[in-house]
């Protein structure tokens, strides 16, 4: 059997940040993959530099030094579309012409700008509010408008940072259960980046665990839950398993980036 | 009629406290508690007001001062919202220009009288520049402001999503700024009246302040308050009017009432 | 940059390029401001001028104050009082000068109270805009920790309306200084305006670019300090526009 090509490559991946007085390394030669159709969460302390990768992959900033390669499918599609996590929706802009602003850019004509736009707020449940403005939606139904704009622009690849970070912990579920519906219906390869780890065992086939400072992948941990997942999936030992072990490793990563974070201790070290 | 009713309810006391007021200024001047050469009943201002308007008085100097204001404003609009938005977008241009500006803005416009009319043929010309000299200042300084407030992930995404160059400009700079430019504009409008009002006031015999001053220094004190009364309503309906305009045009912008 | 204008200046205007007697050399201004400054009537200006500012502001911040707050926390109060100053303040207060100089005489007090009045409004709309957009959270938080009336108002209206206050009364030092400038311009006999007016008539053109001057750098000094007093008393609160 050949093994397919991966729709995702990171390989040797490094990001630097230059500012004038100093550098910070966010990603130290990360190397991954995620292959065509699959659910890839990346989970990290804070400040592992989830979304740095993130913003490699979509093209918003360029990677110090390795190489990124996403395989194109579908010719005319766009790489990737990006859900961001504080929506980043325009807020002069209706929620239709929200969903539409990718295709608007793209030079779609206006017929299938709004066929597209119509299909993509149905499958987020926002037909009724697609002539609203953002201000006068939740944080929920602003960022399922977030994900009807990237998805209505058929990407190869759909990034997701921490879009349900916001929510409260209902609405967080309800959306959870309909990224799984979606992504059932569409067969998207998906990069989400997660910072629940319980999210990550819900949603993803494999799950990439970031080290804290500088961001190297720690271990990549298969998930074999089974498929279709619903929330029932929290009752079973082997999910109960599966998020002890990786928690047990998140957590020496979280405790040493604190560490870190503290600093030695200032009296001790005038003492 | 009976939502009226419902609005008169409501607003009783902000309908009723004008009108109680205005009774009892009548009732003080006509029982002489107020001396009426000061404070004339405002029947007596209200008959001096229809004199004015109807020997075609009124409507000349109002004509003036409201030519005036739309040139000066247009002048400072133009300008204030062209300079302002290069200066947002380009780091170098709002760095060589802010301390020019941050210096020549506080003065106080009615001072740029003297120093126009050395550089433009004085006039009409002078008179509109001097107007328009501070509310050009705010106007930049708003929309400047405007371009640089603009959420930083939103233009990122819009970049992602594939807007750039002029498209960019159209479709989220320009957009993001227009609150912060509105109240700009509707700042200097205001600016505008203010020293249009002083400048008519210095040199010109038209217009709303000329009449006014006029009115003073022959002592028709019924037409200071006549001319007073429209200066201020010119100011209510401009100020309030673009409020209006800006609540209608940028409906996304929630709290339009509060700014 | 505005060094390198005024190099540009100083050339043309010694080169004649522009008429030097309508657009003197800076320096030439520079030894004027400096020479009336001390000896002349410039520093005399100044403090007149100065001292017109400084009792206008008083008179107009401590009602204007008090007032917004008023309107702030007394419903009905608002309901009666808002309509009022919603149609004073878009008015040129310079409009108001011809009645207190028929009321009050030709004089300080005419003067004074004009200045006050520009700042008197815009001091009141800012308070009561600083009451009324506080976050009600806050208030809820003040009662469930017991506090009460005037310790309610003490210790957390008063607080949270405090920056929009003070921004209210930075705008309104630089309205009133505006105000009297063009009074002294139009009506008074004395004070930095009325010296640019004089110098003006008498086309004695360095004098009066040198308290054109004098006006821009107090005005520029006010409202510099101002910023800067605002960040330093008011340090939990963001940099607003
Ligand atoms: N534009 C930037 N300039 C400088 N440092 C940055 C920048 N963006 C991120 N960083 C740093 O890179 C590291 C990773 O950041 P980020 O990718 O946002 O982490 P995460 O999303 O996992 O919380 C952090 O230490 C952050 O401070
Ligand atoms: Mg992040």
């Amino acid at each position: 059997m050949p093994t397919p090509v991966p729709k995702v490559l990171v390989n040797e991946v490094s990001v630097t940040f230059e500012s004038h007085r100093r550098s910070v390394l966010a990603l130290d030669r990360i190397s991954l993959q995620a292959h065509a159709g699959e659910f890839l969460c990346v989970v990290g302390p804070s400040g592992s530099g989830k979304s740095t990768l993130l913003r490699v992959l979509a093209g918003l900033l360029r990677q110090s030094a390795g190489e990124v390669r996403i395989e194109a499918d579908h010719p005319g599609s766009p790489l990737t579309a990006m859900v961001f996590q504080e929506h980043a929706l325009l807020p002069w802009r209706t929620v239709r012409d929200n969903v539409t602003f990718g295709l608007e850019n793209r030079g779609v004509g206006r017929a299938e700008r709004e066929a597209r736009a119509r299909e993509m707020l149905a499958m987020v449940g926002l037909t009724r509010f697609a002539a609203h403005y953002p201000h006068q939606l939740s944080g929920g139904m602003k960022q399922r408008v977030g994900i009807a704009r990237a998805l209505a622009s058929d990407p190869e690849v759909l990034l997701m940072d921490e879009p349900l970070a916001a929510l409260d912990a209902q609405t967080r579920t309800i959306m959870q259960e309909e990224l799984l519906r979606i992504w059932a219906a569409l067969g998207k390869t998906v990069v989400y980046v997660t910072h629940s780890l319980e999210e990550a065992l819900l949603l993803g086939d494999r799950i990439v665990l970031l080290s804290a400072r500088p961001g190297r992948v720690s271990r990549i941990y298969p998930v074999d839950l089974g498929r279709p997942r619903g929330l029932e999936v929290r009752a079973s030992p082997a999910y109960g398993a599966l998020l002890e072990t990786i928690w047990a490793r998140l957590r020496e990563e979280v405790v040493r980036a604190m560490a870190e974070d503290r600093g030695p201790d200032p009296d001790r070290a005038s003492a | 009629m009976r939502r009226f009713g419902r609005w008169l309810a409501e607003h009783s006391i902000a309908v009723g406290s004008p009108l109680v007021l205005l009774g009892a200024w009548e009732w003080a001047s006509a029982t002489g508690l107020l001396r009426e050469a000061f404070f004339p009943r405002p029947s007596t201002i209200a008959v001096h007001l229809r004199q004015l308007g109807a020997d075609g008085t009124l409507w000349g100097h109002l004509g003036a001062t409201l030519v005036r204001i739309g040139w000066a404003f247009a002048l400072a609009a133009v300008l204030g919202v062209g300079i302002g938005l290069a200066m947002g977008l380009w780091r170098g241009l709002r760095e060589g220009l802010d301390p020019v500006f941050a210096v020549i803005y506080p003065i106080p416009s009615i001072l740029f009288l003297p120093l126009v009319g050395f550089l433009v043929p004085p006039g009409e010309i002078a008179v509109v520049v001097t107007t328009a000299v501070t509310s050009f200042f705010l106007i930049a300084f708003t929309t400047t402001h405007g371009v640089r407030q603009i959420d930083r992930v939103v233009v990122e995404a819009a970049t992602h999503y594939g807007a750039r160059g002029w498209r960019l400009f159209t479709a989220v700079l320009l957009p993001g700024s227009l609150p912060s430019i509105f109240t700009g504009l509707r700042l200097g409008l205001g600016f505008a009246l203010i020293v249009v009002v002083a400048v008519e006031i210095v040199s010109t015999s038209r217009g709303l302040g000329a009449l006014l001053w006029l009115s003073w220094q022959i002592l028709k004190v019924e037409d200071m308050y006549a001319t007073f009364f429209v200066i201020a309503l010119v100011g209510a309906v401009l100020y309030h009017g673009l409020a209006a305009l800006q609540a209608r045009l940028l409906p996304w912008v929630q709290d339009v009432a509060d700014r | 940059m505005p060094v390198a204008l005024l190099a540009l200046w100083e050339m043309a205007s010694r080169l004649a390029l522009v008429s030097p007697r309508y657009f003197p050399a800076p320096t030439t201004i520079g030894a004027v401001l400096v020479d009336r400054l001390t000896a002349g009537d410039l520093g005399g200006a100044l403090l007149v001028t100065l001292a017109r500012l400084g009792l206008a502001f008083a008179l107009a911040a401590v009602p204007g104050v008090l007032l917004g707050l008023l309107m702030g926390i007394a419903r009905a109060f608002r309901a009666a009082v808002e309509p009022y100053v919603a149609f004073v303040f878009p008015v040129p207060k310079i409009a108001l000068l011809p009645f207190l100089l028929i009321i009050l005489g030709v004089g300080e007090p005419a003067f004074v109270l004009t200045g006050a009045a520009s700042a008197f409004f815009q001091i009141v709309i800012s308070t009561l805009g600083g009451v009324r957009t506080m976050d009600p959270r806050l208030l809820e938080v003040g009662h469930n920790y017991g506090a009460h009336g005037a310790r309610l108002f003490w210790k957390v209206i008063l607080p949270a309306a405090l920056p929009a206050i003070f921004t209210g009364l930075r705008l309104g030092l630089g309205l009133a200084l505006i105000a009297l400038v063009a009074v002294e311009f139009i009506a008074a006999k004395s004070g930095l305006g009325h010296l640019v007016y004089r110098h003006w008539q008498m086309l004695s053109t360095p004098e009066m670019y040198a308290a054109f001057a004098l006006v821009g750098a107090l005005g520029l000094l006010l409202t510099r300090g101002l910023r800067a007093l605002q960040a330093r008393l008011l340090s939990w609160q963001e940099e607003s526009f």
